[in-house]
Order: structure tokens, then sequence, then C-alpha cells
């Protein structure tokens, strides 16, 4: 145990330097690699408030959530930080099954001296808070809000973590940090997009030190993102292909949002397209393949109209005057 | 008239496809077209330039990308209370002031908006085309005005002028250079800033108006720009009149505004209501005659073949609501069954102890078809019978109450009401002067098979008179109203406006419409009936929120199913 608390950051980095962000800060990070700290991704961009919100979460020890709608990368983005930080991150995905005993420990039958003894085994929660590890609760409002509040008392900066099983109390890791990220803010699946999440307790909601919100970035951020995760479309002749691209996907997120469509291509969705442009040297046939093929029948043909908007051309979905 | 049929049907296609486009260039939500118009809300928007409103008998579909990328940029891009400063009062300058400003924005698409480019070209060269070729370019004015139009436009965006008249206006061109050419230049440096485009735009405005004036003295008629004053669409007659001609031939339901029914205060008047009458159907005719009716309708509605179980399906997929119905026993997991714990004891190794929620989908709702016996909807009734039947099955079929209601009057002409009208001295304004007749062909509590001579009674010829849309609009939302399901919806079957012959001519054109109208603003608002509204043939856009034009020939196809679900699944726009 001891030889854990002396585990701590020895040194700082400069947040320009390494983030790419105008800002003067230093954060702590650690020298050495351990296995739990994820891969660093070259190309990944960060996007400038929320990289400054999970930032403040390290340096400071706040609870930070990271809400925005899907394919913004908001998982990404707090892993790619630690990933820079050298800092052990560990990412549960939360869902309706996740229970108490999951995430706090249980008994279980283990084999001792040939014996079989019941044994408490500690869950995610403990080990992790005895460690200097980031603990990212994916589709945070996937989870129950009964079970969630396991967590209640962890969300305070100093709060102690009380093991009824064992009679045990255990104290943060100075260098423990929670992180969260969510679809929603708590308030259930409004917009119809995002089945089974939970309306979650704001008493819980209001204990998140930082709510960070990830939504869709400037064109040009976009741009600059698609063109890093594809080189083939990263040269100068191919950015008139790659705004027309985004112009594109922000005609489909206008058309959401005027309840046109009932689904948006998200910036996962741009990647994938460009991915496949790669595969299929078409635009359109690789437009269809990745985004219009999920559309609902009825709403493809103004999928069409955004289309022939963006790039001058008339897909088969499109509407003709002669039918 | 199938025909036409087709046309509205495309029309209406086109329209919520540019609208949908408009939408998401824009980034409003209410944006919607009614007759042929842009609207946001209920607010009726401008016409802004002419060269937006292409004419679905005329243009091509591009045209339509075009007009819409057109309003979309419009909106987007210009201030509208900037606009109003500055906008001149004198119809001509207006005219070539709204213009400018209209090719500014086209001028400023977002980058990476490829078609929006290549449409509003296509849109703007269509339109060029069509007002030359319409030989309005042979009078002095037409091509001065088409003249500052493509030479502006060539500047502002930087695009080449249209080949086919570049000669034709050549000495226009050489005329007009020296005065326009440094607020030209200006227009084209300044469109980014609307505020510093505005006084060039306004230069050229005035100057063309001078112009045309004096144009106007030498060809002697000075009749034509005096009578451009009251409505806003008179700004743009000179360049519209092409359009103008052809809107006659719409299929949009036409409608104005009644000065009579706003001179009382919007309160709707009825003469007498002594002779309106609220019949069951089948006491409209004789059973012999019903029985035969029958057999016709059975015969129709075989020869459609269209798939009544699927609808009835359908429907349910679209009306019904899951609701907790008992408890499934005996599940593998779920709740513990208290009653089965017993059992556990018994044989331990039996697992499904388990009891869950049975979920069903039922629906609390009602569907009321009222339909339009007017004259004209005699020559439609074959198969808006056959659509009507097979959906009161299908409904019944997906546990949906059905009504079926109809309107009439009793008499052409007045009748009875007009009589007493004239004996008492024909005083003024007597408000809706005929005997109202509201026919019920079925009503909720009647099932299908009970009901069928009564519905048979539809194909009856002689019911079709005269149509007062308010007051049967108003009899059956309250019918609805007054049942225990939870959903009301009401179904309006129409082919025209509001029409009676003897109101009209006792009161204004416009006052049935005006009313229908009200009402039904009146109960949008309270929303708690969902009307919508089925043309036939016709777009009913300007009355009703949510509506579809229904191209039905002489049977219904599956396309006409699929229209009238879609309707009901179409939220309301306003």
């Amino acid at each position: 145990m001891t030889e854990l608390n002396a585990w701590r950051p020895e040194r700082l980095l400069d947040v320009r330097a390494v983030f790419g962000i105008d800002s003067d800060l230093q954060v702590p990070a650690f020298t050495e690699r351990d296995e739990h700290v994820p891969e660093i991704d070259e190309v990944y961009r960060f996007d400038r408030d929320t990289t400054l919100a999970i930032l403040a979460g390290f340096m400071r020890n706040r609870r930070v959530m990271v809400q925005g709608l899907h394919g913004t990368g908001k998982s990404t983005h707090v892993e790619q930080v630690a990933a820079r930080l050298n800092w052990p991150c560990v990412r549960i995905n939360l869902d309706g099954h996740i229970s108490r005993l999951d995430l706090v420990g249980k008994d279980a039958v283990v084999l001792r001296e040939g014996q079989q003894v019941t044994e408490f085994q500690e869950g995610i929660v403990p080990w992790a808070l005895q460690r200097p590890v980031a603990l990212v609760f994916d589709e945070y409002d996937a989870g129950r809000p009964d079970v969630m509040f396991v967590i209640q008392r962890l969300l305070e900066r100093d709060g102690r973590f009380t093991l009824l099983d064992q009679n045990r109390v255990l104290a943060p890791h100075p260098f423990f940090r929670l992180f969260a990220t969510a679809n929603t803010v708590g308030l259930g699946n409004l917009n119809g997009l995002y089945h089974g999440a939970q309306k979650l307790n704001h008493a819980q909601i209001d204990r998140w030190n930082i709510v960070a919100t990830l939504n869709y970035l400037p064109a040009a951020e976009e741009m600059a993102i698609v063109a890093a995760r594809v080189p083939a479309l990263a040269g100068e002749g191919s950015r008139a292909l790659l705004r027309s691209m985004v112009a594109l996907a922000e005609l489909t997120r206008n058309g959401f949002a005027t309840g046109d469509l009932s689904t948006l291509m998200s910036p996962r969705t741009v990647i994938t397209w460009a991915e496949n442009i790669e595969i299929f040297r078409d635009p359109a046939v690789a437009f269809r393949l990745s985004f219009l093929n999920k559309c609902d029948e009825d709403e493809r043909a103004l999928v069409a109209e955004y289309f022939q908007r963006a790039f001058d051309r008339d897909i088969d979905e499109a509407y003709r005057l002669s039918e | 008239m199938s025909e036409a049929q087709q046309l509205a049907r495309r029309q209406q296609r086109v329209e919520e496809l540019c609208a949908g486009a408009i939408r998401a260039l824009s980034g409003e939500t209410d944006l919607h077209f009614r007759g042929r118009r842009l609207h946001r809300g209920r607010q009726r928007l401008p016409l802004f330039a002419p060269h937006l409103h292409p004419a679905i008998e005329s243009d091509d579909f591009g045209s339509f990308r075009g007009a819409a990328d057109g309003l979309a940029l419009r909106l987007t891009l210009s201030d509208v209370t900037l606009h109003a400063r500055h906008c001149p009062q004198d119809p001509v300058q207006r005219l070539v002031f709204e213009l400018l400003e209209q090719m500014r924005v086209e001028s400023l698409v977002p980058e990476g908006l490829h078609g929006v480019v290549h449409n509003l070209r296509h849109r703007f060269q269509q339109w060029s085309l069509a007002f030359h070729r319409s030989r309005l370019t042979d009078s002095a004015r037409g091509i001065l005005l088409y003249t500052v139009a493509q030479v502006c436009r060539a500047r502002v965006t930087g695009e080449p002028v249209l080949d086919e008249t570049e000669d034709l206006m050549e000495a226009t061109r050489a005329a007009l250079a020296p005065a326009l050419g440094s607020d030209l230049a200006g227009l084209r440096r300044q469109r980014h800033d609307q505020a510093a485009y505005a006084p060039h735009a306004l230069a050229i405005a005035r100057l063309v108006g001078e112009m045309l004036r004096s144009a106007d003295a030498e060809e002697g008629a000075s009749g034509e720009a005096t009578d451009a004053e009251d409505s806003e669409r008179a700004a743009f007659s000179l360049v519209m009149e092409l359009d103008a001609r052809v809107e006659e031939g719409i299929a949009a339901a036409v409608s104005g505004h009644s000065r009579v029914f706003a001179a009382a205060q919007e309160q709707y008047r009825v003469y007498t209501r002594a002779y309106d009458r609220e019949v069951a159907a089948t006491a409209l005719a004789r059973t012999e005659v019903l029985h035969e009716h029958r057999l016709q309708l059975d015969r129709l509605v075989a020869a459609a073949g269209l798939n009544g179980m699927r609808l009835a399906r359908e429907l349910k997929a679209i009306l019904a609501r899951p609701v907790h119905d008992g408890w499934d026993g005996a599940m593998e997991e779920g709740r513990i069954d208290g009653r089965r714990l017993a059992q556990l004891i018994a044989s331990p190794t039996e697992r499904r102890l388990f009891r869950s929620e049975h979920v069903a989908a039922e629906a609390d709702c009602v569907l009321a078809f009222l339909i339009d016996c007017s004259g004209s909807m005699k020559q439609h009734i074959e198969p808006v019978a056959v659509l009507v039947d097979l959906f009161a099955r299908a409904l019944e079929q997906a546990g949906v109450a059905s009504e079926v209601l109809g309107f009439s009057t009793g008499a052409w002409n007045g009748g009875r009401a007009r009589r007493d009208w004239q004996r008492a001295g024909q005083p003024p304004l007597p408000g809706r002067l005929n005997e109202v007749c509201h026919m019920v062909f079925k009503d909720a509590d009647t099932r299908w098979r009970r009901a069928r001579l009564g519905m048979a009674a539809l194909l009856k010829a002689d019911l079709f008179r005269e149509g007062i849309d308010g007051e049967a609009v108003e009899w059956a939302v309250a019918r609805l109203q007054a049942r225990p399901e939870a959903r009301k919806l009401l179904v309006v079957v129409s082919d025209g406006c509001p029409m009676d012959g003897a109101t009209n001519l006792a009161n204004d054109a416009y006052y049935l419409d005006n009313h229908l109208r009200q009402v039904l603003q009146r109960h949008e608002r309270l929303a708690q009936v969902e009307i919508c509204a089925l043309g036939v043939g016709l777009d009913l856009s300007p009355f009703y929120s949510r509506c579809q034009a229904l191209d039905l020939g002489t049977a219904p196809r599956p396309a006409v199913l699929r229209d009238i679900l879609q309707l009901l699944t179409r939220p309301a726009r306003r």
C-alpha cells in the first residue's frame, strides 16, 4: 500500500506544447507509463474548452462529466488526455445490468491450499480508489440511477468509501480521479436518439463539479480531424471534397434539429465515410453505404437533396419531376 | 382531372423537399410552404425577388431547388430590419432594390455547397430565359430591367451573363455602363456588408426608376406604373406578369379576405337554423336502393384490390400505444412469483419461477372522416367511398373507433332559408343562408358490419349540393369531443373551399372561407382534436396546417394509402 501511495506525478507538462492549446497552464504528469496508460493517438485533435475542463479535473481533483451527442469523441478525449499525462486510465461501460456488487465487490468462492474458501473480492471502485487511476464511467446515463448512488460519496473530493461487507473505510489515493461521459444531461431520452438513457438523480448530477459539453465542432476543426484520420484525403487536392462532406454533415445536423430527419451524421460517420471513399473511390457510393442506408426510407429523398446541395450531383434516391 | 391531381401531388412533394432543404440550410424550424408561399409559422414571408417563385407547370425541379436555396440564403444572410430601413417606397425602385439584395446573398454561398451555387445559377438562367422568351424584353421597360438584372448579377456574383441574350443587351448595357459603373464596382466590393452595400444598391435602384419613368414617357404608357400601389405583389407585377397568368390554373385552394366577416368582429352569423338537419344516412334512401349501392361499392372495393389486413396492421402500429395488460407467468426471469416458491422447494431445478409484465398494444383513439358532399365531389365520390369503406374496416380491425360523416346542404341556392330572408325584406348581411345538412354514414358505436348500408349512401348522387365547411368541422369536432377516447383525429376529405351561392351573394365571396379558417385556427390552438385534411387533387394548405393532396384517379392505389398513413403520423407544422 505504501508503494502505491508513493506513486505520484513527478513532473509538470506545458499544456501549450503537449495539447496545442493556447494556455499557460502546467499540468502534473507521471514519468513512467503503466500498463493502464492508454496508447497515444498522435493525430488526435483536442477541443480547447473540453480539454481545459478535463485538465482541471486532473490538476485540481475535480469531478468532470463530459456530455455531448454521439460520435463526438467524449471518451476518447478523456483517454487521450490521460495518455499524454501517462496517467493510468480505466474505462467502465455502464449498462442497465451493472449492479452494486459489480462495482463494490462481492464474496466469491476461491481455492486456497486445496480448500474452498469464501473470500471478499474487491470490485472496480475500491480497486481504483486506492491507486492513482483515472476512472471513467462511460455512458453514465445508461447506469441505473439507484445503483449509481454507490459513487455518491466519491463524488465529494475527500469522500471516503465505506465497504460495508468488510467494515473497512477506504480513503482515496490523492491522485485518484473520476470522470464520466454521457449523451444526455440526465433528463432521459428527450430527442428519441438515445434509447436506454436513464433519468438521473439530480442530487447526484449536482455533485459533478464540472460538466463540459462536447458537441459538434466548427467546420474547419472537423475537416482537420477527418484529414488527420484519413491520410488519403489530407492533401490540398481533397480540401474541396472534405469541405463538401463537412457541409453535408452540417445540413443533416440542421435537418435533425428542425425535426426533418430522425438521425444525423456524427463526426464518426464523416470519418467512416471518408474511409469508405478510400475503399470505393466514389463519394456517392461511400455516402450511401456509410449514412444513407441508416436513414428511414421516407427521409432518403430529403437526404438526397442535401447531397445535391453539397456535391451538385443527384444520387438515385433523389426526387425527379417526371415520376 | 387526374392530371390536375398528379400536378397537385407533385407540387406538394416538391414543396416538402424544398422546405426541408430550406430548413436545413437556414437552421430555422418552422419554415414551410402554404399555398405556394413560404411561411414562418403562421406568418407569410415576403416574395423577396421575382425569380424565387417557379411554377410547377413550366419549371424544372432544378429551378425549385434554386429558388429554395435563394430563399434560405435570404433568410440567413440578410438582416430584415436593416433591409426595411433602406427599402424605397416607389414600387419599381423597390423591385430593383429587392433584386439586388437577393443577388448579394446569392453571391455569399457558404463554402462547400457546390450544388447550391449551381442551383442558384440554374434558376436565374431559367427565369431570365422565360422572361426573354415571353417577349417581355421587347419593350423598352423590359429590356432595361432585364439588362440591369443581368449586369448586376454578373458583377455581384462574378459569373458570366447569359450567352443567348448577350447581344440583345449590348446597346442598353453600353448606355447604362457610365451611369452605373462606380456603383456596380461598389456592389461587388461591399457584398459582405449589407449596410455598406445598401447605398450602392439604392443608387442603382433610383437611377433605374428615373430611366423607367423617361422610358414610360417615351412610350406614352404612364398608366402602368401608377396602378401598382396597394398589394405587395403589385410591386413585382412588372416582372411577375408571367407567373400571375399561370397562377390562375394552379391546384391550390384560393382564398381571400372577407370584409363582411372582419367587419362583424369575426362573429359568424347564421340567418336561421330552423331548417338545419342532422340525418342518419340510412334515412336518406330506400333500403332497396341502399342495397344496390352497397353491391356497387363492394364491387368497387374488390376491384381496387387494396390490402385491408396490411392497412389494419399499419394503422395499429401508428395509433396504438403499449399498455400494461396483466402478467405473463412461468418465466425464466423477471419478478419472483410468490405462488411458485413452493415449487422451488419441491423441485429445486425448476427455474421458471418468475413473472413479467405483459404489454399489449391498444389504441385508445377515435378517428372520424368528414366528407365534403358538395356538387363537385360527386365525380370523386367512388374512389373516396372505397377509401373510407376500407379505412373503416381496417380501423375496426386495429381496435380504433371510427366515424364517417358528411356535410352538404338541404337545397340549392339557399332553399327555404333564403326564401325566409327574402320575405323578411332582405336585411343586409344575413350570414349563412342555406339549410345545412349533416349526415352520419357511420357513427363510432356502430360496427362496420352494421354500418354497411349507411356507408353505401355515399354513392347516392342527389346528396351532393353545396358545402359549408366551417360549421361542418365544428359539428364533427363537437361529436369527437363527446367521445371518451384519449386521442381524437378528424380527417376532412374535400376538393375545394366552402361554397354556397346564396351565402356568398348575400355577404361576400370569402365569408365562408374566413369562417372555416377561424374554426380551424381555434381548434388547432386548442389541440384537443387533431385535424388533418385530404385534398382531392387540391392543395388545402391555405386552410389546414396538416394536409395532403391526393391523386385518386378512378380508383385508389396503394400509394394513396401510404400518403394517408403518412399524414396521420406527420406532426403539425405551424
